[in-house]
């Protein structure tokens, strides 16, 4: 039994794999025909994940792992995916035709962080996290002063020099740190009047007062994308927490409005607001980005032109915000349906691990990290087809960006650790 | 090793060799998709059960990607969209996957304007400027007009049926739009242009009982793949359609309405013509023929025609007795007639998805002044008309009196506009119109065997050379052409414009349009 299991975990992970390779060959194809040559350097990185694949079956079930197989091979099919996006909007699209050894850094360091974070939480060691929980508060109001103090603004975001951009280890922080304040008052946010969630005042007062510090960091950092998310989390996790459906509704119409409310007192959402419902009145200028997102799905149409088929280099910012529209023109509105399929596989999956643990504070970070993930992903690919005005973040695990793949292959780590939930 | 496989890539299987790729990707990609799903999930027993949030993000996701939908796949049905995509969508492989605008084609299928492959706005037009004013350009900057613009919804593949649609989405977006068939005869366009060439004027040639327009030309003309020249040239005005657009008094060729208006009321008077003119109004100038000016500069005294009828006076083209005829209408009856044949009102040409064409409007003046109606009578006075109302009253007499709407696109349906003359007045209109070719000042325009019926007409113009007008069709028993020439400052009727009528109805005659009536003449 324990066996069978482990092979099954080898055989998704060779089958995410054989996708991958197959993306890849397109890509060297498509290459050859543009170039007449031959190229193989930029598919290096996939090595690194070749590598990973056996390395981490075998560090799992040396683990005694006994997580959710499906999980790790979403997370690992999304990452290939986003590698092969990567190799094909860097490594064969720049002249050099290499892709430096530092490029290499986050997608190996991510690897690591993912068997990290499955090692931490795995066999349910990771109850001690909950202690944590006011380090990780302090920590993510800590990485904040950072950003403000030496942050430097750049494309309506702020980033550390060397544009790392730090903010994405706030999300997990924060998820970390509500899920041990919350375990410990499922009660009383549980009350109800009228499907109305009424917890106690001083409950009430104590979330208020603490969220709302690392939220006018986010104002401070003019951060709203990160704003939207936590606030989406937060809903998520009340609800988790209190089973109460009452706070999804409140959250819907709080996010709604705050979404709304937010454009009077920021011009940039303001612009994002504006271009989101007229995106032709300023065709060239502020609609130009997500107007040629949207042509270059069109032209991608229903089967896509193909890896390395399309022309990605003419959306802005296509290999992180935009990478969605990149992937769009090459996979068809056919491969985009199923890379849906694949992302709502590890939500549903994410949450139903949750569901499978008895303690509060491990259910409740499962629950805040899918839903992070979720959230992000949603708001991104919103975006991205202006189906909701832009929010400026990544899309997990496939957009490019160093810090935010390691962490969120962390993250992934995480409850992929916490979906083992033997006793 | 990589030459070798280069090698191999090359041979015939590179052609399919992508979509082949494609479609094992999109397989294996299904077949993990499918596996991940259906990958068993550890344990059993849900201590709680948050299915609930699963799929509200999976729902979540969905409806974006549906609503990607309307975007990726039906793209083309946003006209702002397509029309975004074709000004800055710089994909170079943009061409293959837009669709390439359809051709305009003549009446027998020769193309007019065809799409140039490899390139979204390049266009190609074989008559050049002959047909630049009608078709229009389609430029990156200056933007599209005439038919380009009209028509533009169907040459660019954007009016399909659900079928098609559904076709396009599923399988591939069509490679060309439609083209669209105009009723134009690209040899009388050219023709026509030629013969005007070096001059400013216009030329309408029209089937009196369908409308449809065989030649619409101004000139001068211009490049339609390089308009720019022609839109900033503010002297020539080479971009303004002068057949259409252009607003002139219509000159004696307006006797023509002015003697339907009596005759559609039973009243064919003769009236004494002095050689002193007629006296319209109170401290009026009297209104003259032409011949008193033409001997007064010879150093002669006209005498008059003295009591002529109608059909005399058509001959030759008599302003004493139209002036006379028009001052004893009523206002109402001039009125009717005019507005029967459609002076005050814009002319459409042509309707598709993107758009219509139409005339300028013409202006009718006050008719309840005597004077006005004298002036009018004669086609002077406040009174314009475009050379395309011309030509469709022209157009109305030849077709036993019923005007047909002037029609560009072939595969349209002729459609009556109206009925400024009786049947009767219309035959009358005719014999005299024969008249005027056979011994009239039109006679300059008779070529054996049309039995060309026709009016000559010379607008003055102030502080300028008169505008030279010859409105004619043939034959005489079932009239097939309409040609109707206006050349500017061209001076008398019968010296400018007949002389391009007759060389352009010669040249129809060439092309067989009068064999029918021809061959049974025998």
């Amino acid at each position: 039994m324990k066996e069978g299991k482990g092979s099954s975990l080898f055989r998704l992970l060779m089958l995410d794999w054989l996708v991958v390779a197959l993306a890849c060959a397109m890509a060297v194809y498509t290459q050859f025909q543009a170039q007449q040559s031959l190229v193989w350097k930029p598919l290096l990185p996939l090595a690194i994940f070749s590598a990973a694949i056996p390395v981490t079956s075998l560090w799992l079930k040396m683990l005694g792992w006994q997580g959710d197989q499906g999980f790790v091979g979403a997370v690992f099919l999304l990452c290939g995916l986003g590698l092969v996006t990567q190799i094909r909007l860097t490594g064969f699209a720049g002249d050099s035709n290499v892709i430096s050894p530092l490029a290499l850094l986050p997608l190996s360091a991510g690897l690591l962080a993912f068997l990290l974070g499955a090692s931490i939480t795995g066999g349910r060691r990771g109850r001690w996290l909950s202690s944590a929980g006011w380090g990780a508060y302090f920590g993510a109001l800590g990485v904040m002063a950072l950003m403000l103090v030496f942050g430097r603004s750049y494309r309506g975001g702020i980033y550390l020099p060397g544009r790392i951009n730090p903010s994405e280890l706030v999300k997990p922080l924060l998820v970390l740190f509500m899920a041990a304040f919350l375990a410990n008052r499922a009660k009383a946010f549980s009350e109800t009047q009228i499907g109305i969630p009424t917890p106690p005042f001083s409950a009430l007062v104590q979330l208020v007062f603490l969220w709302s510090i690392p939220m006018a960091g986010t104002l401070l950092l003019k951060d709203l994308g990160l704003m939207v998310i936590l606030n989406a989390i937060l809903i998520v996790m009340l609800f988790a927490v209190s089973r109460r459906s009452g706070y999804l509704a409140l959250g819907c119409v709080a996010v709604t409005a705050a979404g709304f409310g937010v454009q009077l007192i920021s011009g940039n959402a303001k612009d994002r607001f504006d271009v989101w419902l007229h995106p032709f009145a300023d065709a060239t200028g502020k609609g130009w980005q997500v107007l040629q997102s949207l042509s270059a799905m069109y032209c991608g149409g229903m089967w896509g032109a193909g890896i390395g088929g399309g022309d990605p280099k003419f959306v802005p910012i296509a290999s992180s915000d935009f990478v969605y529209a990149a992937l769009a023109e090459e996979i068809g509105f056919v491969g985009c349906t199923m890379l849906l399929c694949v992302y709502g596989i590890l939500f549903v999956r994410g949450f139903r691990a949750a569901g499978m643990i008895k303690a509060p504070f491990e259910r409740l970070l499962c629950v805040g990290l899918t839903s992070a993930l979720a959230v992000q992903t949603v708001f991104n690919i919103a975006g991205v087809t202006k189906a909701l005005p832009m929010t400026g973040i990544t899309l997990p695990l496939i957009s490019h960006g160093g810090s935010s793949l390691i962490v969120t292959l962390l993250v992934c780590g995480l409850i992929a650790g916490l979906s083992d939930s033997r006793k | 090793m990589a030459e070798l496989v280069g090698d191999w890539l090359k041979g015939g299987l590179g052609i399919h060799l992508l979509t082949i790729m494609k479609a094992l990707f999109l397989i294996v990609f299904l077949w993990a998709v499918l596996a991940l799903s259906g990958t068993a999930y550890p344990g059993k027993k849900l201590k709680v059960n948050y299915v609930l949030l699963g799929w509200i993000f999976c729902g979540a996701l969905f409806a974006v990607l549906a609503y990607q939908a309307t975007w990726q796949l039906g793209g083309m049905t946003r006209p702002a969209f397509v029309k975004f995509m074709r000004t800055y969508n710089r994909r170079e492989n943009a061409a293959q996957q837009q669709t390439l605008r359809g051709a305009l084609l003549d009446r027998r299928g020769l193309v007019l304007a065809a799409p140039q492959p490899g390139s979204i706005w390049g266009r190609r037009y074989p008559l050049g400027a002959a047909a630049a004013h009608p078709l229009g350009y389609y430029d990156f900057r200056y933007g599209i007009t005439a038919v380009e613009r009209v028509c533009d919804g169907t040459l660019s593949g954007m009016t399909q049926t659900p079928e098609d649609l559904a076709k396009s989405i599923l399988v591939k977006r069509p490679e060309q739009g439609e083209s669209v068939n105009l009723t134009l005869d690209s040899r009388l366009q050219k023709k026509a242009y030629e013969l005007l060439k070096n001059r400013s004027g216009a030329v309408v040639v029209i089937n009196p009982r369908n409308g449809e327009l065989l030649a619409l030309v101004s000139a001068p003309g211009f490049d339609p793949q390089h308009p720019e020249s022609a839109i900033r040239d503010s002297i020539r005005k080479p971009a303004f359609n002068r057949a259409v657009q252009g607003r002139y008094p219509p000159g004696s060729t307006f006797k023509i309405v002015t003697a339907g208006a009596a005759l559609n009321n039973n009243s064919s008077p003769t009236f004494n013509c002095p050689g002193g003119g007629f006296v319209a109004g109170k401290g009026k100038k009297p209104i003259r023929d032409s011949e008193y000016y033409s001997d007064l500069r010879k150093g002669r005294q006209w005498k008059g025609w003295g009591s002529i009828d109608m059909k005399e006076a058509m001959i030759h083209s008599s302003n004493v007795y139209f002036s006379q005829l028009g001052a004893g209408c009523t206002a109402n009856q001039m009125a009717a007639v005019m507005r029967d044949a459609q002076i005050d009102q814009e002319l459409p040409y042509l309707a598709d998805s993107s758009g219509a064409l139409a005339s300028m409007q013409g202006r009718i003046p006050d008719l309840e002044s005597g004077w006005n109606r004298a002036q009018a009578a004669i086609g002077q006075g406040n009174l314009l008309v475009t050379p395309l109302h011309v030509a469709c009253y022209t157009a109305a007499v030849a077709n036993k009196g019923v005007l047909y709407a002037p029609q560009l696109n072939l595969d349209a349906q002729a459609k009556k506009l109206s009925q400024p003359f009786t049947a009767a007045t219309a035959y009358t209109l005719k014999v005299m119109l024969r008249e005027v070719v056979k011994k009239g000042t039109g006679r300059k325009a008779e070529l054996a065997g049309l039995d060309l019926c026709g009016k000559t007409g010379t607008a003055e113009v102030n502080g300028g050379k008169d505008h030279s007008w010859f409105t004619c069709f043939a034959p005489f028993h079932d009239p097939v052409l309409v040609v109707t020439v206006l050349v500017e400052n061209g001076g008398y009727g019968a010296e400018a414009a007949l002389p391009v009528a007759r060389e352009l109805l010669s040249e129809a005659n060439k092309l067989g349009y009068f064999k029918r009536t021809a061959g049974g003449r025998k």
